[in-house]
């Protein structure tokens, strides 16, 4: 542990000649030449690790370009805040279920990534956090996002209304 | 003549050395303290009765907002009152990486308790300072779990995912420079005459009094009494670990920030045990896919940045427990608060309010 500063002599002399000011002192000149870390938010960004957890969206198959979900409907089952909510019909051939409608409420969503730890579609998962992390919007109907929505995204907003 | 009496004044709710929603009501004798009354439950969002309506996975998002700067300690709190319940046994690995999890999030935790003590009594300089390494944290915890403040970073039975590659070593680099810059933050204060004008001999709580009013963590170590959670009841495998318990003297501001400092020197040598000798192996124990616990009851404590982390679970049947309770650091630590103020002055309170390390989403639940 640290020695408390002791009374004696020489400590009234290191009192006497400001000797902790300029120590402090050093320490401030010496980050004065660190590199800057501050980002200017809308003009630059900042680099999110693969793992960053966004906003949750479906995803379409890779290769074939078809709708990944299955309509299990464990996420909905996980999801501590209720903020998903799916429609679902048996398939025509009578094999399965798809969807009919799939909606996040993002006022609701906490970001937790529960949902997607259950979903069974292998290798990649039908709801995944996604990167998006700029959602603000003039409506509250803007924050359910529909099935159209969360497969392809959102189109940039023009915020001059 | 002059006309003299007490008076009583509020500070707070809304009042930036507080800390959030704390509301004091101060008897004044003049600038002296007579009395201090915390009034608390402006951020009482009900959180042990949610969790009465919730299966257990969904509980742990909830335990991320009981102590918003030390989310990871809850996560790690509240699977261990789980897996103790169930009788689950953690894989090695996970056991240490959530101990290198912890220990980080001490040092996130300290830091930001540096950082904002510091500009409380008018030293600006360290929070910009702190701000600049906690956030080098902060994106260790974002490339491991996917978030920066709620991380919901651990399972029942475990962990979601090893770690990335790479992790351990942008640890390694963080602990590596950050005993540097922990000296810079000591040049800063340590023996600058403000800071001790400040500090020194402020807001003195007795061991005796420490250990009366149930206060645990830092506030009750730098009173004198040796008692660290992670020593007397190891959990997470922290009894393979070698660290010291820093223990003050006075019981003063100063010697609680002298014993977090100390702390977070602590930290980064548990750290660097837990790296070296990291296993290989899983992180997640074999889980029931519905998590349904044999009924029963547990207590389970973990030592948070702020004191003796307590959860305990009463399960009777089904996959929801039938009752929750949290036993918050904050909460206890905060009734020592009056012991520690009266008879000082009013610009006194706010050192004490600092040096005591409050989160008000713990305090309220």
């Amino acid at each position: 542990m640290t020695a408390r500063p002791a009374a004696g002599f020489r400590d009234f002399l290191k009192m006497l000649l400001l000797l902790e000011l300029w120590v402090g002192l050093w320490v401030t000149l010496k980050n004065q030449f660190r590199p800057h870390i501050t980002v200017e938010y809308p003009r630059e960004r900042v680099e999110l690790s693969p793992r960053f957890r966004g906003v949750p969206r479906l995803r379409f198959h890779p290769e074939n370009g078809e709708e990944l979900c299955i309509a299990c409907h464990l996420c909905e089952t996980v999801c501590p805040d209720d903020c998903i909510h799916i429609v679902s019909e048996k398939k025509p051939d009578g094999k399965g279920k798809r969807l009919v409608s799939f909606e996040i409420n993002y006022e609701r969503c906490c970001f937790c990534g529960l949902c997607v730890d259950p979903c069974p579609t292998k290798p990649l998962t039908a709801i995944y956090m996604s990167h998006d992390y700029e959602m603000a919007d003039f409506k509250r109907e803007g924050f359910v996002a529909p099935l159209k929505v969360l497969l392809n995204g959102v189109d940039p907003k023009d915020y001059k209304e | 003549m002059f006309r003299t009496e007490e008076m009583d004044i509020n500070m707070g709710p809304q009042h930036p050395s507080t800390h959030g929603v704390l509301r004091l009501k101060l008897t004044l004798e003049g600038e002296e303290v007579v009395d201090v009354r915390p009034v608390i439950g402006y951020l009482h969002r009900g959180v042990e009765k949610l969790s009465e309506h919730r299966t257990y996975p969904m509980i742990e998002p909830l335990t991320d907002r009981l102590d918003y700067v030390a989310a990871i300690s809850e996560n790690l709190g509240y699977c261990g009152a789980v897996e103790k319940l169930m009788g689950l046994h953690v894989p090695p690995r996970a056991q240490y990486i959530r101990v290198v999890l912890a220990e980080l999030q001490r040092i996130a935790s300290h830091l930001l308790w540096l950082g904002t003590h510091a500009l409380d009594l008018g030293a600006m300089t360290v929070f910009f300072y702190t701000f600049r390494e906690r956030e080098m944290i902060l994106d260790l915890f974002e490339a491991f779990c996917g978030a920066r403040l709620t991380y919901n970073s651990m399972r029942i039975g475990g962990l979601y995912e090893d770690v990335p590659q790479g992790w351990t070593d942008r640890v390694r680099h963080f602990i590596g420079i950050f005993p540097s810059r922990e000296k810079e933050y000591e040049d800063l204060l340590t023996v600058n005459r403000i800071w001790l004008g400040r500090t020194r001999g402020v807001g003195v709580l007795k061991p005796e009094d420490a250990v009366g009013l149930g206060v645990s963590g830092p506030t009750l170590r730098a009173s004198g009494v040796d008692y660290d959670v992670r020593r007397a009841q190891p959990y997470s495998s922290y009894d393979q670990f070698e660290f010291d318990v820093p223990v003050g003297k006075n019981g003063d501001t100063y010697d609680r920030y002298i014993v977090r400092m100390e702390e977070m020197r602590q930290s980064c040598r548990i750290i660097r045990q837990a790296l070296d000798r990291l296993p290989e192996g899983d992180v997640r124990a074999k889980v029931p896919k519905y998590i349904k616990p044999p009924a029963g009851e547990v207590y389970h404590v973990v030592e948070s940045p702020r004191g003796e982390q307590g959860f305990y679970i009463v399960h009777k049947s089904g996959e929801m427990p039938y009752r929750m309770r949290f036993r918050a650091p904050s909460f206890v630590n905060l009734q020592a608060l009056p012991v520690m103020c009266r008879g000082r002055l009013i610009a006194d309170i706010v050192a004490v309010i600092g040096s005591i390390d409050i989160v008000l989403g713990d305090v309220d639940r």
